[in-house]
């Protein structure tokens, strides 16, 4: 009995030693594998940072490891041998590649690295450039080499020091006069995956990024005039009176990335989301009803929302946080609460080439001083950038191989957001700044039309889900991604029904919140939730460059004749049925109109080389002039298919995919024909076409 | 004789001139029809007997829009030509016009009629054409130069900027000033095209250089005129507008924006005499400065 006590006791005691080594407590479940904690100076005069950082791995694999992988992001704008700048000469998409000044270089010098115990590992450090195509003088992935491996359930502690250069804004991240927006600058670990080893990337022109989730800590000490925003939660202000220097400190558990930024003319305001007065009982019940779940468990917590904000845009703070305030609600609502206690929505400092652009708990957004309140800008960049703190933040996908499952699916739910919140939004077009919305009503749209548009024409040059940096250009990345994968989300949709749909998102981000989810996890979801084995739409349309298309190539309705020629056998005689005899005969018989009946064809075709597969097939409408309808289905295998009626009316017109589900379909056109041609809308199209004609003549005759 | 009774006296010029304004809407509206002829029946033969062309009835569809710019994505450059040509057809029929039209204006005791309207256009083409190779010059100096210089000099002030104001002011100044030496150089050489009828003379050179000395002294009278002439156009193109742009474009009102569109492209033909008949009679109330 006393051995069994005393076993009991070591046991529990081993257990809390366990879990205080690994900073977790009994009955918390491990989500970061890394802990930071960073100290930074910013040397503003110079354009320097200056940094300590304690870095505590876990190794939670199986696996024993022997080294260890960084990214140095910096020195992508380090000399032209970086990959991003050799992609960025190589690239065949409009002006978007990285032009720097000279003077404007930025870099990252790893200055000294060394385990706990002191052991220097700064002489096993190397740069690695693995990605393909090589690029071998890039310095953004660097390797350490520990002297014993790292066994599995154990740790390492690293303290690193490092210097850098912080870049006149190239990419994301820099400075413009005292301005910065400083993001991916400190040594970062890859991801570690079991059996593959580490995941550690370029950084590439076309590509975001991919780390582990980690508890930072980071203090950042700036001159004492700067307003400083970053990821998570303030703790502290210290301020250094001697050295004219505050030192804000930040904390933050359960993030993969740590942003900051400091701009001596930033705004700070603070508002609370709070739920209560954001969302009705009504609106609990109908969403839990929705995804069948609890309403407890739809419930949203408040979170504190940050905002900083340039001086010149402070008309606009209330457009800010109303937009914030719909995106909590609604990724809140549909795909699980916010986890986070705050919230930092940063107006990008003018020239910081930071807008639009998230990073955990942080975001930039981005607006013009002159802004149509018709035109859905800032918001739905709030929306946007907001909503990667779900898809991206919280379900963090690998964006260098699999970025369509952060940016895509975020596209498509910025649509549903900004839709639900605003409603059609006006198209933004300015000239000299100066929205035309103020003067003009211009054509109003929902995102998924405009999604729509241009994924179209990008469908056959790159699979959506190529690896970031390999897609044709940065074109087909940025519209197979984002547009493409929205466009197939928003059929996918249509096609299993908005109420599955959101249960399929809303599973899925659950399932993997504080994981790296993959393409297949997202399929899995999909056939799991809706019962049906929807493999093949993710085969046809985001693993393979297939156009859809399926459309009627022709329809026609003749009247059934009930005679026809030639030589018939009657009576055993054989007789011939000329033209006239038939004539004669139809005449007697004094056919009225109702008795008619016609003969109407119909073929669908398959115009695309992309196929439906599995329960699903093409549907066909055939309205008849007396209003009569029938639907007809195909499983769109072949090539094209003939159907055929007989009624007593003639075809008015035939429609594959009536219920309009397939967006993604390249001719939306062609799936639709009528018999009778009708200059509805041509016409109008046509007398627009000609006053734009007259007046572009007109305009060059006053050239002469 | 101050700018408003000049301008009086050309706005009655341009009233009694409304038989050549019909005619350079015609030539104009035909031009464009048949531009667009074949992009009508390309359309028509596509979607006439779809239901995607009733869509375009309700506003723009962006979807059906996407549709048309993926289906003729290769023919896009063969459309440019297709724009492109015409257009430069246009506007050497516009030079061809131009003589007419200041020949119509200058006879204004003359009666109108198309064959003395053609007989103009032919009399006076190859000068304007010379007058047209020379206003290239000018515009190229002007833009080439002056307004590069503007540029530049907009570019310091912005390099440095700290906000955007810096940015809006400097594009809408730079918009201002194109919008103000465009409007500088048509008008020395719409005055150039009007002094050769009133002297009918033949030398384009000799009239650009003397032209020089006219508008130098009176640089800031003419250009008052001109562009309180301008100032008519915008005002047209404000009503025009403001009455389209809430006109509903449905079966019989399509119609009535149409019959609207056109009563527009005749008042910018109408303002295109305006701007020759008033340079006419300033010409003429400072005749004895001439030369």
């Amino acid at each position: 009995m006393k051995n069994k006590k005393s076993t009991m006791k070591s046991l529990i005691f081993a257990f809390i030693l366990l879990f205080l080594g690994s900073g977790l407590m009994p009955g918390e479940e491990r989500i970061s594998n890394v802990r930071y904690e960073i100290w930074v100076e910013l040397d503003d005069e110079n354009k320097k940072l200056y940094g300590k950082e304690h870095i505590t791995w876990f190794n939670t694999t199986q696996d024993e490891v022997q080294e260890m992988w960084f990214h140095l992001y910096y020195n992508a704008f380090k000399n032209e041998k970086s990959t991003a700048i050799q992609e960025s000469g190589e690239e065949t998409f409009g002006p978007l590649g990285i032009s720097v000044k000279e003077g404007e270089w930025g870099w990252i010098d790893v200055t000294d690295i060394k385990l706990a115990d002191g052991t220097d590992l700064k002489p096993t450090m190397e740069f690695v450039t693995r990605d393909e195509p090589v690029h071998p003088g890039d310095q953004t992935v660097m390797r350490i080499r520990f002297p014993e491996p790292v066994k599995p359930g154990e740790d390492v502690h690293l303290q690193l020091e490092f210097n850098s250069r912080i870049p006149r804004t190239i990419l994301r991240s820099g400075y413009y006069k005292n301005s910065y927006f400083i993001a991916q600058w400190f040594p970062k670990p890859g991801v570690y995956e079991e059996g593959k080893g580490w995941n550690c990337h370029e950084y590439h022109l076309s590509s975001e990024f991919f780390s582990d989730f980690a508890d930072f800590t980071v203090h950042i000490t700036v001159p004492e005039y700067f307003v400083v925003g970053a990821s998570g939660k303030q703790i502290e202000a210290v301020p250094d009176k001697a050295n004219e220097a505050v030192t804000y400190s930040f904390r933050q558990k359960n993030i993969h990335d740590f942003a900051w930024t400091a701009d001596p003319d930033f705004i700070k305001v603070e508002r609370d989301f709070i739920a209560d007065e954001e969302v009705s009982r009504t609106e609990y019940e109908e969403i839990a009803r929705k995804l069948r779940l609890p309403v407890e468990e739809v419930k949203l917590p408040d979170v504190k929302m940050i905002l900083l904000i340039e001086p010149e845009h402070k008309a606009q703070i209330d457009r800010h946080f109303k937009a914030l305030k719909a995106a909590i609600k609604y990724y809140g609502l549909w795909y699980g609460p916010y986890p986070y206690e705050t919230v930092t929505m940063v107006d990008p400092p003018f020239r910081t080439g930071s807008g639009g652009m998230e990073y955990p708990t942080l975001f930039t957004a981005g607006t013009a001083i002159l802004a149509s309140k018709k035109v859905l800008s800032p918001e739905m960049v709030i929306i946007h950038e907001f909503g990667h703190g779900y898809w991206y933040g919280l379900c963090a996908n690998n964006e260098f191989e699999e970025a369509w499952l952060d940016e895509g699916i975020n596209t498509y739910s910025t649509g549903k957001v900004s839709a639900k919140a605003y409603g059609k939004g006006t198209l933004p077009i300015s000239i000299n700044r100066i929205p035309l919305a103020w003067f003009f009503k211009l054509p109003e749209y929902f995102d998924h039309e405009t999604d729509r548009a241009v994924a179209i024409h990008v469908v056959k040059l790159d699979p959506i889900t190529a690896y970031s940096w390999k897609f044709f250009n940065r074109g087909s990345y940025a519209l197979n991604v984002y547009m493409r994968a929205s466009t197939c989300l928003n059929t996918l949709e249509r096609l299993v029904g908005e109420e599955t749909m959101l249960r399929i998102l809303r599973t899925f981000h659950m399932s993997f919140r504080y994981k790296h989810p993959h393409t297949q996890d997202f399929v899995d979801v999909v056939n799991e939730v809706t019962g049906r084995d929807l493999s093949w739409f993710f085969e046809e349309l985001f693993y393979k460059t297939l156009n859809y298309d399926y459309g009627v190539s022709s329809l026609k309705s003749r009247e059934k004749k009930k005679y026809v020629r030639g030589i018939f056998d009657v009576d055993g005689k054989k007789e011939e049925y000329t033209a006239k005899k038939i004539s004669e005969m139809v005449k007697k018989e004094k056919k009225s109109d109702e008795n008619r009946l016609y003969i109407t064809e119909v073929k669908v075709r398959r115009f695309g080389e992309s196929r439906v597969r599995g329960d699903v097939t093409i549907k066909l409408k055939v309205v008849f002039e007396d209003g009569a309808e029938e639907i007809r289905f195909w499983r769109g295998q072949e090539r094209w298919k003939k159907f055929t009626f007989e009624k007593p009316s003639k075809v008015k017109y035939a429609q594959v995919d009536p219920d309009n589900i397939w967006l993604i379909d390249s001719n939306l056109a062609n799936n639709s024909l009528k018999r009778k041609s009708s200059k509805k809308g041509i016409l109008k199209l046509t007398t627009q076409l000609l006053c734009f004609i007259q007046n572009y003549l007109h305009f060059l005759g006053t050239l002469t | 004789m101050s700018i408003l009774r000049v301008f009086e006296q050309g706005f009655q010029t341009a009233n009694r001139r409304l038989r050549m304004t019909v005619y350079l809407w015609l030539i104009n509206f035909i031009f464009s029809v048949l531009i667009v002829t074949p992009i009508y029946f390309l359309i028509n033969r596509e979607y006439s007997r779809s239901l995607a062309a009733e869509h375009i009835t309700g506003g723009m569809d962006l979807l059906w829009l996407g549709d048309i710019i993926y289906k003729y994505q290769d023919i896009f450059p063969a459309l440019v030509g297709w724009f492109l040509i015409p257009g430069i057809l246009f506007s050497l029929l516009s030079i061809y016009l131009n003589g007419g039209i200041i020949g119509r204006i200058v006879a204004q005791n003359e009666k109108m009629s198309l064959a003395n309207f053609f007989g103009d256009c032919g009399k006076y083409f190859f000068r304007f054409f010379r007058v047209f190779l020379i206003s290239l010059l000018g515009y190229l100096i002007v833009f080439g130069v002056i307004f590069s210089i503007v540029s530049a000099l907009l570019k310091i002030w912005t390099k440095n900027a700290s906000s955007e104001w810096p940015l809006i002011f400097s594009s809408n100044i730079k918009f201002l000033v194109l919008v103000l030496l465009f409007s500088i150089v048509r008008m020395f050489f719409d005055y150039v095209r009007v002094r050769l009828v009133v002297e009918n003379s033949k030398k384009a050179v000799r009239a650009t250089l003397l032209n020089f000395s006219f508008i130098g002294k009176h640089f800031f009278r003419a250009w008052a005129l001109y562009l309180l002439v301008g100032l008519v156009t915008v005002i047209l193109a404000v009503i025009y507008l403001a009455v389209y742009q809430p006109l509903p474009k449905l079966g019989f009102m399509l119609l009535v924006a149409f019959i609207w569109q056109q009563a527009y492209m005749l008042s910018k033909m109408w303002t295109k005499i305006l701007f020759f008949s008033t340079e006419y009679h300033f010409i003429q109330a400072h005749r004895p400065s001439l030369s």
